[in-house]
């Protein structure tokens, strides 16, 4: 008797505020931003390596009775490789979820740091990508950006982002070593060797490829230092050849760039200035792919990631990318 | 009552934890004095099994022999010891040990109540390639 006393009490004092959040409200269609604006988002991720580019996606609007725009424009701290570019087509999703280009204007021009597009289209919106491709000299620097936009209202904006670490490291893809033919790898150039090659620029040459299905053991294919005799089996070292390279054999380190798989991790700058070599050895066995190897040249000079994307039993071969750093 | 309840919380948490006290690495030592390694892995610096085959762990002799495979760098080996309940070993392994000079190595395994120590000698040894 006395719970239901209490629960009619709380009732009333309850339900005025109940009925009165439910009264219904009239609701008011928001009021867009009519006047010029914009937003950008920098899409691509991982080291920003020379060669590479940068995507951003730059979007501007302004109200559809006020004007149309007139030109967009990106100003890079350090000029582009000429590669560099400005979409002149607006991309939207469509239902099926794929992106739909409509031409906004003429091909973007570049005059120094500046990219520009003039819109040729009369529309009051566009979501242009901006392509940067790092230029050299920008290796080991910052970038910024700085995007703006004009309207024919007299109005501008503007949007900035960065700065952007550029890395130091050099990237080559897909090289190719054959057991007995070009199996001498030069870190310095990036490039495999035949054997008449590789005597020619002996201090240049850090591995020796070698495949050898060897019975009750796992040797198969290894990347050895030319110093190494240990392990060189039948294989006969040029004299010349003497540099000892130390390596870390890893496995799962897939490395995005190099192994363009869908998953994986990037390899950075940091990762070659704090890794240690210290009691490594000067050889790797048993390679498969999907393993890779760190490796410092014997000069010091070069510290790389080398990743291995296939090996190939009939054919002996084994195809390589690699990220190299230069130390200071 | 309340308090009375508190009392006796507080006094049976004080008897429960006296009864096994923290060693020096923050570790409980029980009332177990089983002493002896119950698996032994060794790996290589890429994290991947060095070893050849199953290792060899004579409980009795207190020895275990692990064979690593044709081409493993000696000099970055990590071992892992798996213990019997509440044991701990010593010294602690922390990282990579070097077993290029292949001479046996010691590890002690403590018992649960500290009380007893066994040291196991751990030899390695490289497969050897076969000529066919």
């Amino acid at each position: 008797m006395k719970y239901y006393s209490y629960i009619k009490k709380l009732l009333l004092v309850i339900s005025p505020i109940l009925l009165y959040s439910c009264s219904e409200k009239d609701y008011e269609i928001p009021e867009g931003n009519t006047s010029l604006h914009n937003d950008c988002i920098k899409r691509s991720i991982g080291p920003n390596i020379i060669g590479n580019n940068i995507e951003f996606v730059y979007a501007m609007s302004l109200g559809p009775e006020q004007g149309k725009i007139e030109l967009a424009q990106v100003e890079a701290s350090i000029a582009g490789s000429e590669n560099t570019y400005l979409e002149n087509r607006s991309f939207h999703t469509n239902l099926s979820g794929e992106d739909v280009p409509i031409e906004i204007g003429k091909p973007s021009v570049n005059d120094g740091n500046t990219t520009y597009v003039e819109f040729t289209k009369d529309t009051c919106a566009a979501s242009l990508r901006y392509y940067y491709y790092i230029p050299e000299e920008a290796r080991g620097k910052e970038v910024s950006f700085k995007f703006s936009a004009k309207a024919s209202t007299g109005e501008e904006v503007n949007y900035k982002l960065g700065p952007y670490k550029i890395s130091k490291l050099d990237m080559k893809l897909d090289i190719e070593l054959t057991d007995g033919n070009n199996c001498y790898f030069s870190v310095a150039d990036m490039k495999s060797y035949s054997e008449t090659e590789a005597i020619q620029n002996p201090g240049k040459i850090d591995l020796i490829y070698l495949y050898r299905p060897l019975s009750g053991v796992n040797f198969n294919h290894v990347l050895i230092s030319p110093s190494n005799s240990d392990y060189r089996q039948d294989f006969n070292v040029p004299s010349e050849l003497t540099n000892q390279s130390m390596l870390w054999k890893v496995y799962g380190v897939r490395d995005k760039h190099l192994a363009r798989l869908e998953f994986g991790v990037y390899v950075d700058d940091v990762d070659f200035e704090k890794m240690g070599f210290d009691n490594a050895p000067d050889y790797a066995m048993d390679l498969k792919a999907e393993y890779g190897v760190w490796i410092e040249t014997a000069d010091k000079k070069y510290r790389a990631y080398i990743y291995i994307n296939k090996v190939n039993e009939t054919n002996k071969t084994m195809t390589v990318s690699i990220k190299r750093y230069t130390m200071n | 009552m309340k308090r009375l309840i508190f009392i006796a919380i507080t006094l049976f948490s004080i008897i429960g934890c006296s009864k096994f006290p923290v060693d020096e690495d923050g570790l409980l030592i029980t009332d177990r004095n089983e002493c002896y390694v119950s698996n032994f892995e060794l790996l290589g610096r890429d994290y991947q099994i060095a070893r050849s085959k199953a290792p060899v762990i004579d409980t009795i002799a207190q020895t275990i022999d692990v064979e690593v495979l044709y081409g493993t760098d000696l000099k970055n080996l990590w071992p892992q010891f798996s213990l019997c309940p509440d044991a701990k070993l010593e010294p602690k392994i922390t990282g990579f040990v070097d077993f290029s000079d292949l001479q046996p190595k010691e590890w002690t395994v403590i018992s649960g109540d500290r009380k007893v120590r066994k040291t196991y000698t751990v030899t390695v040894t490289v497969q050897e390639r076969t000529y066919e």
